[in-house]
Protein backbone atom coordinates (compact mmCIF):
# COMPACT_ATOMS: atom_id res chain seq x y z
CA UNK A 1 0.00 0.00 0.00
CA UNK A 2 2.74 2.65 0.38
CA UNK A 3 4.50 1.94 -2.77
CA UNK A 4 0.83 2.65 -4.72
CA UNK A 5 0.27 5.88 -2.06
CA UNK A 6 3.88 7.25 -3.32
CA UNK A 7 3.39 6.39 -6.68
CA UNK A 8 -0.35 7.92 -6.96
CA UNK A 9 1.25 11.11 -5.52
CA UNK A 10 3.59 11.08 -7.79
CA UNK A 11 0.77 10.68 -11.33
CA UNK A 12 -0.95 13.41 -9.43
CA UNK A 13 1.79 16.06 -10.06
CA UNK A 14 2.76 14.56 -13.69
CA UNK A 15 1.64 17.29 -16.49
CA UNK A 16 0.02 15.06 -18.96
CA UNK A 17 -0.90 17.26 -21.55
CA UNK A 18 2.77 18.13 -21.80
CA UNK A 19 4.17 14.93 -21.46
CA UNK A 20 2.35 14.00 -23.98
CA UNK A 21 2.39 16.78 -26.32
CA UNK A 22 6.06 18.81 -26.04
CA UNK A 23 8.02 16.22 -25.12
CA UNK A 24 10.03 13.55 -27.23
CA UNK A 25 9.45 10.56 -24.38
CA UNK A 26 8.31 7.61 -25.69
CA UNK A 27 5.00 6.19 -24.10
CA UNK A 28 7.01 4.22 -22.13
CA UNK A 29 9.24 6.88 -20.63
CA UNK A 30 6.48 8.53 -19.72
CA UNK A 31 4.58 5.76 -17.72
CA UNK A 32 7.65 4.43 -16.63
CA UNK A 33 8.05 8.28 -14.55
CA UNK A 34 5.16 7.39 -12.06
CA UNK A 35 7.31 4.61 -10.62
CA UNK A 36 11.11 6.08 -10.88
CA UNK A 37 11.88 4.20 -7.52
CA UNK A 38 11.87 0.91 -9.05
CA UNK A 39 13.47 2.17 -12.85
CA UNK A 40 15.83 4.30 -11.47
CA UNK A 41 17.74 1.37 -9.74
CA UNK A 42 17.58 -0.01 -13.00
CA UNK A 43 18.75 2.68 -14.74
CA UNK A 44 22.04 3.00 -12.28
CA UNK A 45 22.73 -0.50 -13.39
CA UNK A 46 22.36 0.22 -17.26
CA UNK A 47 24.73 3.21 -16.79
CA UNK A 48 27.30 1.40 -15.04
CA UNK A 49 27.81 -1.09 -17.96
CA UNK A 50 27.11 1.27 -20.78
CA UNK A 51 30.08 1.23 -22.90
CA UNK A 52 30.37 3.16 -26.59
CA UNK A 53 28.69 0.60 -28.31
CA UNK A 54 25.06 0.42 -27.74
CA UNK A 55 22.60 -2.49 -28.78
CA UNK A 56 20.32 -1.57 -31.14
CA UNK A 57 16.91 -1.86 -29.76
CA UNK A 58 15.30 -5.04 -29.07
CA UNK A 59 14.59 -5.98 -32.62
CA UNK A 60 17.11 -8.46 -32.80
CA UNK A 61 15.82 -10.36 -29.69
CA UNK A 62 13.40 -11.94 -31.94
CA UNK A 63 10.53 -10.90 -29.63
CA UNK A 64 8.51 -8.15 -31.09
CA UNK A 65 6.22 -5.95 -29.29
CA UNK A 66 2.92 -6.71 -30.87
CA UNK A 67 0.02 -4.34 -31.41
CA UNK A 68 -2.54 -5.70 -29.08
CA UNK A 69 -5.63 -3.95 -27.81
CA UNK A 70 -5.72 -6.18 -24.84
CA UNK A 71 -3.87 -4.76 -21.70
CA UNK A 72 -2.79 -7.70 -19.72
CA UNK A 73 -2.53 -7.63 -16.27
CA UNK A 74 1.09 -9.36 -15.13
CA UNK A 75 1.34 -12.06 -13.03
CA UNK A 76 2.27 -10.01 -9.44
CA UNK A 77 -0.59 -7.69 -9.99
CA UNK A 78 -3.43 -10.61 -10.49
CA UNK A 79 -1.71 -12.24 -7.58
CA UNK A 80 -2.39 -9.39 -5.48
CA UNK A 81 -6.08 -10.22 -6.13
CA UNK A 82 -5.55 -13.16 -3.96
CA UNK A 83 -5.52 -10.80 -0.58
CA UNK A 84 -8.81 -11.12 1.00
CA UNK A 85 -7.31 -7.53 2.46
CA UNK A 86 -7.33 -6.35 -1.34
CA UNK A 87 -10.55 -7.82 -2.20
CA UNK A 88 -12.03 -5.99 0.55
CA UNK A 89 -10.27 -2.86 -0.33
CA UNK A 90 -12.34 -2.42 -3.37
CA UNK A 91 -16.07 -3.07 -1.28
CA UNK A 92 -16.83 0.90 -2.01
CA UNK A 93 -17.17 0.57 -5.96
CA UNK A 94 -20.13 -1.66 -5.47
CA UNK A 95 -23.15 -0.26 -5.02
CA UNK A 96 -23.47 -2.83 -1.92
CA UNK A 97 -20.13 -1.20 0.06
CA UNK A 98 -20.13 2.12 1.84
CA UNK A 99 -19.87 5.44 0.50
CA UNK A 100 -16.51 6.28 2.39
CA UNK A 101 -13.87 3.41 2.34
CA UNK B 1 -5.50 18.76 -46.25
CA UNK B 2 -4.49 16.16 -48.28
CA UNK B 3 -1.34 16.33 -47.39
CA UNK B 4 1.32 13.29 -46.65
CA UNK B 5 2.35 12.09 -43.45
CA UNK B 6 5.20 10.21 -42.84
CA UNK B 7 5.95 7.47 -40.04
CA UNK B 8 8.58 5.04 -39.04
CA UNK B 9 8.14 1.37 -37.90
CA UNK B 10 5.20 -1.60 -37.41
CA UNK B 11 4.08 -0.12 -34.33
CA UNK B 12 0.64 1.31 -34.41
CA UNK B 13 -0.15 0.11 -37.95
CA UNK B 14 -3.76 -0.15 -37.24
CA UNK B 15 -4.52 2.44 -35.85
CA UNK B 16 -2.36 4.84 -38.43
CA UNK B 17 -4.89 3.20 -41.57
CA UNK B 18 -7.78 4.10 -39.33
CA UNK B 19 -6.73 7.70 -39.75
CA UNK B 20 -5.74 7.67 -42.66
CA UNK B 21 -9.36 6.88 -43.92
CA UNK B 22 -10.98 9.34 -42.10
CA UNK B 23 -8.54 12.22 -42.12
CA UNK B 24 -8.76 11.17 -46.13
CA UNK B 25 -5.24 11.99 -45.42
CA UNK B 26 -2.20 10.19 -47.45
CA UNK B 27 0.05 8.35 -45.46
CA UNK B 28 3.43 6.44 -45.66
CA UNK B 29 5.65 4.52 -42.82
CA UNK B 30 8.65 2.98 -43.54
CA UNK B 31 11.47 1.08 -41.78
CA UNK B 32 9.20 -2.14 -41.21
CA UNK B 33 10.94 -4.35 -39.36
CA UNK B 34 13.71 -3.08 -41.33
CA UNK B 35 16.21 -4.71 -38.98
CA UNK B 36 14.31 -7.90 -38.45
CA UNK B 37 15.48 -11.11 -39.44
CA UNK B 38 12.51 -11.23 -41.02
CA UNK B 39 11.80 -7.64 -42.26
CA UNK B 40 8.21 -6.34 -43.96
CA UNK B 41 5.29 -6.57 -43.59
CA UNK B 42 3.80 -9.74 -41.68
CA UNK B 43 0.81 -11.65 -43.11
CA UNK B 44 -1.61 -10.36 -40.62
CA UNK B 45 -0.85 -6.59 -42.10
CA UNK B 46 -1.19 -7.66 -45.53
CA UNK B 47 -4.51 -9.22 -44.62
CA UNK B 48 -5.82 -5.84 -43.12
CA UNK B 49 -4.37 -4.05 -46.17
CA UNK B 50 -6.75 -6.30 -48.03
CA UNK B 51 -9.64 -5.76 -45.59
CA UNK B 52 -9.56 -2.25 -45.65
CA UNK B 53 -9.25 -2.33 -49.85
CA UNK B 54 -12.48 -4.26 -49.96
CA UNK B 55 -14.08 -1.58 -47.15
CA UNK B 56 -13.70 0.95 -49.26
CA UNK B 57 -13.64 2.49 -52.74
CA UNK B 58 -10.66 4.06 -54.18
CA UNK B 59 -8.14 3.67 -52.00
CA UNK B 60 -4.33 2.70 -53.24
CA UNK B 61 -2.20 0.89 -51.55
CA UNK B 62 1.51 0.77 -52.44
CA UNK B 63 3.80 -1.52 -50.56
CA UNK B 64 7.64 -1.60 -51.72
CA UNK B 65 9.59 -4.50 -52.94
CA UNK B 66 11.14 -5.85 -49.71
CA UNK B 67 7.61 -5.11 -47.64
CA UNK B 68 9.47 -2.46 -45.42
CA UNK B 69 7.31 0.42 -46.90
CA UNK B 70 4.21 1.61 -48.07
CA UNK B 71 2.10 4.21 -49.14
CA UNK B 72 -1.40 4.58 -48.73
CA UNK B 73 -3.86 6.77 -50.62
CA UNK B 74 -7.36 6.45 -49.12
CA UNK B 75 -10.75 6.60 -50.81
CA UNK B 76 -13.92 6.32 -49.55
CA UNK B 77 -15.61 4.22 -47.23
CA UNK B 78 -18.03 1.80 -49.02
CA UNK B 79 -18.89 -0.59 -46.68
CA UNK B 80 -21.84 -3.33 -47.61
CA UNK B 81 -21.17 -7.06 -47.75
CA UNK B 82 -17.64 -8.08 -47.51
CA UNK B 83 -16.53 -11.53 -46.04
CA UNK B 84 -12.85 -11.80 -45.32
CA UNK B 85 -11.13 -14.92 -44.45
CA UNK B 86 -8.58 -13.95 -41.33
CA UNK B 87 -5.05 -15.10 -40.98
CA UNK B 88 -4.35 -17.94 -38.39
CA UNK B 89 -1.55 -15.49 -37.05
CA UNK B 90 -3.96 -12.99 -35.69
CA UNK B 91 -8.00 -13.81 -34.41
CA UNK B 92 -10.84 -11.70 -35.52
CA UNK B 93 -10.83 -9.20 -33.09
CA UNK B 94 -7.52 -7.44 -34.29
CA UNK B 95 -9.60 -6.79 -37.93
CA UNK B 96 -12.66 -6.02 -36.25
CA UNK B 97 -11.22 -3.18 -33.77
CA UNK B 98 -9.87 -1.00 -37.19
CA UNK B 99 -13.25 -1.60 -39.05
CA UNK B 100 -15.54 -1.02 -36.22
CA UNK B 101 -14.27 2.69 -35.81
CA UNK B 102 -14.61 3.24 -40.11
CA UNK B 103 -18.09 1.59 -40.01
CA UNK B 104 -20.09 4.52 -38.75
CA UNK B 105 -18.89 6.41 -41.67
CA UNK B 106 -19.28 4.67 -44.48
CA UNK B 107 -21.58 5.17 -47.55
CA UNK B 108 -24.10 1.87 -46.55
CA UNK B 109 -24.20 -0.09 -43.75
CA UNK B 110 -21.54 -2.66 -43.28
CA UNK B 111 -21.89 -6.27 -43.14
CA UNK B 112 -18.51 -7.35 -42.25
CA UNK B 113 -18.31 -11.50 -41.94
CA UNK B 114 -14.77 -12.60 -41.00
CA UNK B 115 -13.61 -16.07 -40.27
CA UNK B 116 -10.78 -17.28 -38.50
CA UNK B 117 -9.90 -17.46 -34.51
CA UNK B 118 -12.62 -15.78 -32.32
CA UNK B 119 -10.71 -15.73 -29.31
CA UNK B 120 -7.54 -15.46 -28.60
CA UNK B 121 -4.92 -13.69 -25.46
CA UNK B 122 -3.64 -10.44 -27.72
CA UNK B 123 -7.06 -9.05 -29.37
CA UNK B 124 -10.14 -8.16 -28.28
CA UNK B 125 -12.23 -11.52 -28.47
CA UNK B 126 -15.72 -11.56 -30.49
CA UNK B 127 -17.70 -11.67 -26.76
CA UNK B 128 -15.72 -8.87 -24.99
CA UNK B 129 -16.60 -7.03 -28.55
CA UNK B 130 -19.97 -7.77 -28.71
CA UNK B 131 -20.82 -6.99 -25.40
CA UNK B 132 -18.52 -4.16 -24.43
CA UNK B 133 -17.22 -2.39 -27.70
CA UNK B 134 -20.85 -2.36 -29.58
CA UNK B 135 -21.75 -0.59 -25.70
CA UNK B 136 -19.52 2.35 -26.46
CA UNK B 137 -20.24 2.77 -29.74
CA UNK B 138 -23.61 3.55 -28.46
CA UNK B 139 -22.53 6.48 -26.67
CA UNK B 140 -22.06 8.41 -29.82
CA UNK B 141 -25.36 7.64 -30.86
CA UNK B 142 -24.30 4.36 -33.31
CA UNK B 143 -26.97 1.88 -32.18
CA UNK B 144 -29.52 0.57 -34.72
CA UNK B 145 -28.80 -2.15 -36.19
CA UNK B 146 -25.69 -2.98 -34.45
CA UNK B 147 -24.99 -6.31 -33.83
CA UNK B 148 -22.15 -8.99 -33.92
CA UNK B 149 -23.64 -12.81 -34.15
CA UNK B 150 -21.23 -15.30 -33.31
CA UNK B 151 -21.95 -17.68 -35.65
CA UNK B 152 -19.50 -20.58 -34.97
CA UNK B 153 -16.17 -20.62 -32.45
CA UNK B 154 -12.80 -21.02 -33.40
CA UNK B 155 -9.78 -21.11 -30.91
CA UNK B 156 -6.54 -21.51 -31.42
CA UNK B 157 -4.51 -22.72 -33.28
CA UNK B 158 -6.73 -23.90 -36.44
CA UNK B 159 -9.49 -21.48 -35.92
CA UNK B 160 -12.60 -21.77 -38.01
CA UNK B 161 -14.66 -19.69 -36.33
CA UNK B 162 -17.30 -17.06 -37.72
CA UNK B 163 -18.39 -13.57 -37.01
CA UNK B 164 -21.11 -11.54 -38.71
CA UNK B 165 -20.30 -7.28 -37.85
CA UNK B 166 -23.63 -5.34 -38.74
CA UNK B 167 -23.09 -1.37 -38.15
CA UNK B 168 -25.82 1.37 -39.02
CA UNK B 169 -24.33 4.58 -40.55
CA UNK B 170 -24.48 7.67 -38.77
CA UNK B 171 -24.27 11.38 -40.23
CA UNK B 172 -22.16 12.96 -37.08
CA UNK B 173 -21.40 11.39 -34.12
CA UNK B 174 -22.57 12.52 -30.62
CA UNK B 175 -20.83 14.66 -28.20
CA UNK B 176 -19.74 12.61 -25.08
CA UNK B 177 -19.57 13.90 -21.64
CA UNK B 178 -18.97 11.08 -19.05
CA UNK B 179 -17.52 12.03 -16.24
CA UNK B 180 -19.50 10.11 -13.68
CA UNK B 181 -18.08 6.63 -12.83
CA UNK B 182 -20.98 5.12 -10.61
CA UNK B 183 -21.06 2.53 -8.37
CA UNK B 184 -20.84 -1.43 -9.88
CA UNK B 185 -23.86 -2.82 -10.39
CA UNK B 186 -24.19 -5.62 -11.84
CA UNK B 187 -21.62 -8.52 -13.72
CA UNK B 188 -22.40 -10.33 -16.43
CA UNK B 189 -20.08 -12.83 -18.10
CA UNK B 190 -19.62 -15.80 -20.92
CA UNK B 191 -17.88 -18.92 -20.54
CA UNK B 192 -17.53 -21.39 -23.65
CA UNK B 193 -15.05 -24.54 -24.10
CA UNK B 194 -15.57 -26.42 -27.54
CA UNK B 195 -14.42 -29.76 -28.84
CA UNK B 196 -13.58 -30.14 -24.89
CA UNK B 197 -15.77 -31.59 -21.53
CA UNK B 198 -18.97 -29.20 -21.62
CA UNK B 199 -18.32 -28.95 -18.01
CA UNK B 200 -15.63 -26.92 -18.22
CA UNK B 201 -17.72 -24.05 -18.74
CA UNK B 202 -19.24 -24.46 -15.35
CA UNK B 203 -16.17 -24.53 -13.40
CA UNK B 204 -14.55 -21.33 -14.69
CA UNK B 205 -17.84 -20.14 -13.72
CA UNK B 206 -18.01 -21.56 -10.51
CA UNK B 207 -14.39 -20.55 -9.57
CA UNK B 208 -14.86 -16.81 -10.46
CA UNK B 209 -17.96 -16.87 -8.29
CA UNK B 210 -15.93 -18.03 -5.33
CA UNK B 211 -14.39 -14.02 -5.94
CA UNK B 212 -17.21 -12.40 -7.26
CA UNK B 213 -20.26 -13.56 -4.95
CA UNK B 214 -19.04 -11.40 -2.13
CA UNK B 215 -19.62 -8.25 -3.80
CA UNK B 216 -23.25 -8.02 -5.35
CA UNK B 217 -26.33 -10.36 -5.58
CA UNK B 218 -26.77 -9.38 -9.23
CA UNK B 219 -24.54 -11.96 -10.91
CA UNK B 220 -25.31 -13.45 -14.21
CA UNK B 221 -22.99 -15.57 -16.24
CA UNK B 222 -23.64 -17.75 -18.93
CA UNK B 223 -22.26 -20.96 -20.46
CA UNK B 224 -22.57 -20.44 -24.43
CA UNK B 225 -22.88 -23.93 -26.10
CA UNK B 226 -21.26 -24.44 -29.37
CA UNK B 227 -21.61 -28.02 -31.14
CA UNK B 228 -20.32 -29.76 -34.29
CA UNK B 229 -19.43 -27.88 -37.15
CA UNK B 230 -20.36 -24.25 -35.07
CA UNK B 231 -17.36 -25.64 -32.33
CA UNK B 232 -14.10 -24.58 -34.80
CA UNK B 233 -10.97 -26.55 -35.62
CA UNK B 234 -9.34 -26.37 -32.26
CA UNK B 235 -9.98 -27.49 -28.28
CA UNK B 236 -10.63 -24.47 -25.96
CA UNK B 237 -12.14 -22.53 -23.45
CA UNK B 238 -12.35 -19.24 -21.96
CA UNK B 239 -14.19 -16.77 -20.23
CA UNK B 240 -15.41 -12.97 -20.49
CA UNK B 241 -16.66 -11.20 -17.73
CA UNK B 242 -17.65 -7.27 -17.32
CA UNK B 243 -19.32 -4.68 -14.14
CA UNK B 244 -21.57 -2.65 -15.24
CA UNK B 245 -21.94 0.78 -13.30
CA UNK B 246 -24.88 2.43 -12.13
CA UNK B 247 -23.80 5.05 -14.97
CA UNK B 248 -23.25 2.54 -17.27
CA UNK B 249 -19.26 2.63 -17.33
CA UNK B 250 -18.01 -1.21 -18.19
CA UNK B 251 -15.07 -2.48 -17.48
CA UNK B 252 -13.92 -6.53 -18.63
CA UNK B 253 -11.45 -9.17 -18.26
CA UNK B 254 -11.13 -12.23 -20.28
CA UNK B 255 -9.11 -15.41 -19.38
CA UNK B 256 -8.47 -18.02 -22.22
CA UNK B 257 -7.29 -21.63 -21.85
CA UNK B 258 -3.70 -22.71 -21.54
CA UNK B 259 -2.23 -25.70 -21.98
CA UNK B 260 -1.81 -27.72 -18.27
CA UNK B 261 -4.21 -25.03 -16.39
CA UNK B 262 -7.32 -25.93 -15.17
CA UNK B 263 -10.34 -24.64 -15.91
CA UNK B 264 -10.80 -22.96 -12.16
CA UNK B 265 -7.34 -20.94 -12.58
CA UNK B 266 -8.56 -20.20 -15.80
CA UNK B 267 -11.92 -18.84 -14.16
CA UNK B 268 -10.15 -17.21 -11.04
CA UNK B 269 -7.96 -15.31 -13.58
CA UNK B 270 -10.89 -13.80 -15.03
CA UNK B 271 -12.19 -12.55 -12.02
CA UNK B 272 -8.82 -11.27 -10.47
CA UNK B 273 -8.50 -9.15 -13.91
CA UNK B 274 -12.09 -7.90 -13.64
CA UNK B 275 -11.37 -6.88 -9.79
CA UNK B 276 -7.97 -5.09 -11.08
CA UNK B 277 -10.06 -3.21 -13.65
CA UNK B 278 -12.67 -2.20 -11.18
CA UNK B 279 -10.02 -0.78 -9.37
CA UNK B 280 -8.16 1.60 -11.88
CA UNK B 281 -12.21 2.93 -12.06
CA UNK B 282 -13.06 5.50 -14.25
CA UNK B 283 -15.75 5.75 -16.97
CA UNK B 284 -13.73 3.46 -19.62
CA UNK B 285 -11.73 0.84 -19.65
CA UNK B 286 -8.56 0.21 -20.97
CA UNK B 287 -9.16 -1.84 -23.84
CA UNK B 288 -11.22 1.23 -25.08
CA UNK B 289 -9.24 4.20 -24.81
CA UNK B 290 -8.94 4.57 -28.59
CA UNK B 291 -12.16 3.90 -29.74
CA UNK B 292 -13.58 6.51 -27.04
CA UNK B 293 -10.88 9.18 -27.47
CA UNK B 294 -11.24 8.58 -31.67
CA UNK B 295 -14.73 9.23 -31.37
CA UNK B 296 -14.42 12.41 -29.46
CA UNK B 297 -12.57 14.05 -31.71
CA UNK B 298 -14.44 12.99 -34.53
CA UNK B 299 -17.87 14.14 -32.37
CA UNK B 300 -19.55 17.51 -32.87
CA UNK B 301 -17.93 21.48 -32.56
CA UNK B 302 -18.91 21.09 -29.15
CA UNK B 303 -16.43 20.08 -25.68
CA UNK B 304 -16.20 16.63 -25.34
CA UNK B 305 -15.02 14.99 -22.02
CA UNK B 306 -14.72 11.83 -19.96
CA UNK B 307 -13.34 10.33 -17.22
CA UNK B 308 -10.76 7.66 -17.60
CA UNK B 309 -7.72 6.08 -15.92
CA UNK B 310 -3.71 6.63 -16.81
CA UNK B 311 -3.44 6.11 -20.74
CA UNK B 312 -1.69 3.14 -21.99
CA UNK B 313 1.43 3.27 -24.13
CA UNK B 314 -0.74 2.73 -27.38
CA UNK B 315 -3.15 5.66 -26.14
CA UNK B 316 -0.34 7.81 -25.91
CA UNK B 317 1.26 7.50 -29.50
CA UNK B 318 -2.75 6.97 -30.91
CA UNK B 319 -3.21 10.86 -29.08
CA UNK B 320 -0.11 12.19 -30.76
CA UNK B 321 -0.88 10.64 -33.94
CA UNK B 322 -4.35 12.19 -33.76
CA UNK B 323 -2.66 15.24 -33.33
CA UNK B 324 -1.08 15.04 -36.40
CA UNK B 325 -4.07 13.87 -38.67
CA UNK B 326 -7.06 15.96 -37.45
CA UNK B 327 -4.47 18.69 -35.49
CA UNK B 328 -7.08 18.14 -31.97
CA UNK B 329 -5.12 17.71 -29.00
CA UNK B 330 -6.58 16.83 -25.35
CA UNK B 331 -6.53 18.71 -22.24
CA UNK B 332 -5.60 15.89 -19.78
CA UNK B 333 -5.92 17.20 -16.22
CA UNK B 334 -6.40 14.78 -13.00
CA UNK B 335 -10.32 14.05 -12.05
CA UNK B 336 -10.26 15.49 -8.64
CA UNK B 337 -7.51 15.65 -6.10
CA UNK B 338 -5.97 13.10 -5.15
CA UNK B 339 -7.17 10.67 -7.71
CA UNK B 340 -5.45 8.81 -9.90
CA UNK B 341 -8.11 9.22 -12.58
CA UNK B 342 -7.74 11.74 -15.64
CA UNK B 343 -10.27 14.10 -17.37
CA UNK B 344 -9.58 13.93 -20.66
CA UNK B 345 -11.78 16.75 -22.97
CA UNK B 346 -10.91 18.06 -26.43
CA UNK B 347 -12.99 20.30 -29.28
CA UNK B 348 -15.28 17.84 -31.60
CA UNK B 349 -13.65 18.68 -34.99
CA UNK B 350 -17.14 18.06 -36.30
CA UNK B 351 -16.62 15.17 -38.61
CA UNK B 352 -19.41 14.72 -40.93
CA UNK B 353 -19.77 11.44 -42.96
CA UNK B 354 -19.36 12.56 -46.31
CA UNK B 355 -19.45 9.54 -47.66
CA UNK B 356 -23.17 8.94 -46.58
CA UNK B 357 -25.90 8.20 -49.59
CA UNK B 358 -28.66 11.18 -48.97
CA UNK B 359 -31.66 9.11 -48.50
Amino acid sequence: AQTSLASSRKSRRKDWTKLIYATDLTPEEILRDTDREASDAKDAMDMDEEDFFQIKSRADNGEEVLDRSKEVWSAEELKKWEDEEMLESIRHLFITGEDNP
Amino acid sequence: MSSLLHFSGHQHFRHRLVLSILSGRHVRVDKIRSDDKNPGLRDFEISLLRLLEKVTNGTVIEISVTGTAILLKPGIISGGAVTHDCPLSRSIGYFLEPVAMLAPFAKTPMQLTLRGITTDENDLSVDLFRTVTLSHLQLFGISDGLELRIKKRGAPPEGGGEAQFLCPIVKQVKTLNFVEPGKVKRIRGVAHAVRVNPQFSNRMIESSRSILNRYIPDIYLYSDVYKGDESGKSPGYALSLLAETTTSAIYCSEAISKAGVAPEDIGLEAARGLMAEVNLGGCVDRKHQILVLLMMVLGSEDVGRCRMSEPTPRTIQFLRDIKQFFGTSFKIVPAEHGSTQLLYSCYGTGYVNANRTLA
